[in-house]
């Protein structure tokens, strides 16, 4: 079974039809590239996947289940996570709780409120464990030397890892990154390319990733979709999809 | 020496200037010679400490703004008054009689809290500024309005005037309409007082290092990401803002206690006392526990202790507001006091003695 089955997805904001007949299947563990130009709506479809916009049309499957019309927070908590092409950490939270708070609705680490405030035993006890995870978390990303510092101060590089590190914590079955290398120099783009393999093999993680950087998306991404204008212009192994003239005039020729 | 984190370490420090401040004062008040301004202080100070301290878990931790904090105070007030008028020999023992008068005030303010944020913190945008405000010049006008009494024949309520209650000859006034409530006993006092603010710093410290408060402001500072992270934004909104609610009540339960009459003005209830908490607030810096309760109790000091400066009086206490805002929020000044932090300065001579 497909850990992602997309069908017919299309989504209209008024007139506009922002996404139109999208389909798309994700194997479990498969790295999975979505590319287009400016305004394709990739963005658009990751808001789809995870409940901040209600589908127009289509299905999504998630694990063979069937997840459509799902609020955020509910899919978060079915298994899919994602991060921000705008960078959106909790900038005034330590590194290290930017990723406990979400350990949230993870059932070993939940206490209750009046728990916490009267500081039982139990508070101490799963922070201390929520402390642990977290860190090993950071270890993967190489934030944990960070970890007291407040988010907002990381440089630019460091704040789109740590927004991985936090999604990684919420421990998605699918896990959607929306241009992770933007913004990012040559270096941190490669180091970026070895995380995101490094927590596909040790997680056994399902990725699917939105990226203009062509040497990311080549290097990594085993199959691509390509987006234009809301409609998919091509889809398959990575080598082929890239070498479609289609594909090459809309978008990569210019 | 064990080792404790930066956060337990702070709210220690937080409590220590709280149990040093009573500590003090109680020895000035035995052996020294407070004045009698001073010691009719005392009580108000805690007052606008919790008031101050509350209202930061809404604006500085939850990040909504509230204008109607004053009008939280004002249920807690009138209903734990209420209560402590009709049990006054029901209940003999005026310790046991505040504990309950405590309690009733915070349910009814943290149930109005509850009432308001339901339907107020759904939405999207700054809405909670506008209700708020509403609510707190509601609550004050129509406490006003309340006639309410007891006789054997049991509670009567009226709307127009004391004559309109009707009651039996052995009957007793409880609300007298703006008259507000008299006689009740004055049951609170500067120990209970301090207890009540060190169990409110309790609350709002802990609360903000545990997994609700995280959740609160992750809130805060993204409301999106927040979402997509699983944290369910109504619930921690509405748990965090009746919270606040309900510690106001508690600090106008403390408030009412200290008066023999309680009548609900401009002044105490109103739409100016919540912006004077406000105040207290963004001074002492938003988000900053100690610091508003610091610049609670300084900036309701600094006036009294300037009445004999008379007519240059308002212009000091303006030329401290000004400073005080630069000094907190002026990105040098935090940087200098980030520096020069008793925090910091323990920690270098821990490291000395290492
Ligand atoms: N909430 C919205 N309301 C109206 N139009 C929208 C909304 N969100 C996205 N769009 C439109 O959908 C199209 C696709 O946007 P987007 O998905 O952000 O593109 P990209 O492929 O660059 O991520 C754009 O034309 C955009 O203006
Ligand atoms: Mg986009």
């Amino acid at each position: 079974m497909s850990m992602l089955e997309v069908k017919n997805l299309g989504i209209s904001f008024g007139g506009l039809r922002a996404v139109d007949d999208f389909n798309l299947t994700i194997e479990k563990g498969e790295l999975y590239g979505l590319i287009g130009p400016n305004g394709a709506g990739k963005t658009t479809v990751f808001n789809m996947l995870t409940g901040v916009y209600k589908p127009t049309d289509g299905k999504i499957l998630l694990d063979g289940e069937d997840v459509t019309g799902k609020r955020t927070i509910e899919l978060n908590k079915e298994g899919i996570a994602r991060t921000f092409q705008n960078i959106r950490l909790f900038s005034d939270l330590s590194v290290l709780d930017n990723v406990k708070v979400a350990l949230h609705n993870q059932k070993e680490y939940t206490y209750s409120t009046l728990t916490g405030i009267l500081r039982l035993p139990r508070y101490y006890r799963l922070e201390k464990e929520m402390d642990a995870r977290a860190m090993e978390l950071l270890e993967v990303f190489g934030l944990d030397k960070e970890a007291d510092y407040k988010a907002s101060n990381l440089p630019y590089g460091k704040q789109r890892e740590l927004e991985i590190a936090r999604a990684m914590a919420t421990n998605p079955k699918l896990l959607l990154l929306d241009e992770p290398a933007a913004g990012m120099n040559p270096n941190e783009t490669q180091s970026l390319m070895n995380t995101i393999r490094f927590v596909r093999d040790k997680f056994d993680m399902t990725i699917l990733l939105i990226e203009h950087d062509m040497k990311l998306v080549s290097g990594i991404c085993e199959r691509l979709t390509v987006l234009n204008f809301g409609q998919i212009l091509a889809s398959g192994d990575t080598a082929e999809v890239l070498k479609d003239p289609k594909v090459i005039t809309a978008y990569l020729g210019e | 020496m064990k080792k404790m984190s930066k956060t337990a370490r702070s709210n220690l420090i937080t409590y220590g200037i709280v149990i040093l401040a009573y500590v003090g004062c109680e020895i000035w008040m035995r052996f020294g010679n407070m004045s009698s301004l001073m010691k009719g202080l005392l009580v108000p100070l805690c007052v606008y400490a919790i008031l101050a301290v509350s209202l930061n878990l809404t604006v500085g931790i939850l990040g909504e703004l509230s204008l109607g904090h004053a009008g939280f105070m004002c249920v807690g007030a009138f209903a734990s008054a209420a209560f402590t008028k009709c049990m006054e020999q029901a209940i003999p023992v005026p310790t046991v009689r505040f504990i309950i008068a405590v309690l009733i005030g915070v349910v009814c303010a943290g149930i109005c809290g509850i009432l308001v944020g339901i339907p107020v913190l759904r939405l999207r945008g700054d809405y909670l500024a506008i209700v708020t405000l509403a609510f707190g010049e509601i609550i004050k006008n129509l406490v006003n309005a309340i006639y309410l009494g007891v006789d054997s024949n049991g509670f009567h309520l009226s709307m127009k005037s004391m004559l309109a209650l009707n009651m039996e000859a052995d009957g007793m006034v409880i609300i007298n309409g703006a008259q507000g409530i008299t006689g009740a006993p004055s049951d609170s006092n500067f120990t209970l007082g301090i207890i009540m603010l060190l169990i409110t710093l309790f609350i709002v410290l802990n609360l903000i290092n545990s997994r609700a408060g995280r959740a609160i402001m992750a809130i805060r500072d993204n409301r999106i990401a927040a979402e997509s992270i699983g944290i369910n934004i109504t619930k921690y909104k509405i748990m965090a803002f009746s919270i606040s609610a309900a510690m106001a009540g508690a600090a106008g339960v403390l408030y009412a206690h200290n008066l023999t009459t309680l009548t609900a003005l401009p002044k105490n209830f109103g739409y100016n006392m919540s912006i004077t908490i406000l105040v207290f607030v963004v001074l002492g810096g938003i988000g900053s526990i100690r610091g508003s309760m610091i610049s609670a109790v300084i900036l309701t000091m600094l006036p009294e202790m300037l009445r004999s400066l008379d007519e240059y009086r308002m212009l000091i206490y303006a030329i401290v507001l000004i400073a005080a805002m630069i000094l907190t929020w002026s990105p040098k000044a935090i940087e200098l006091r980030e520096r020069y932090s008793p925090l910091k300065l323990l920690r270098r001579k821990e490291k000395e003695v290492q």
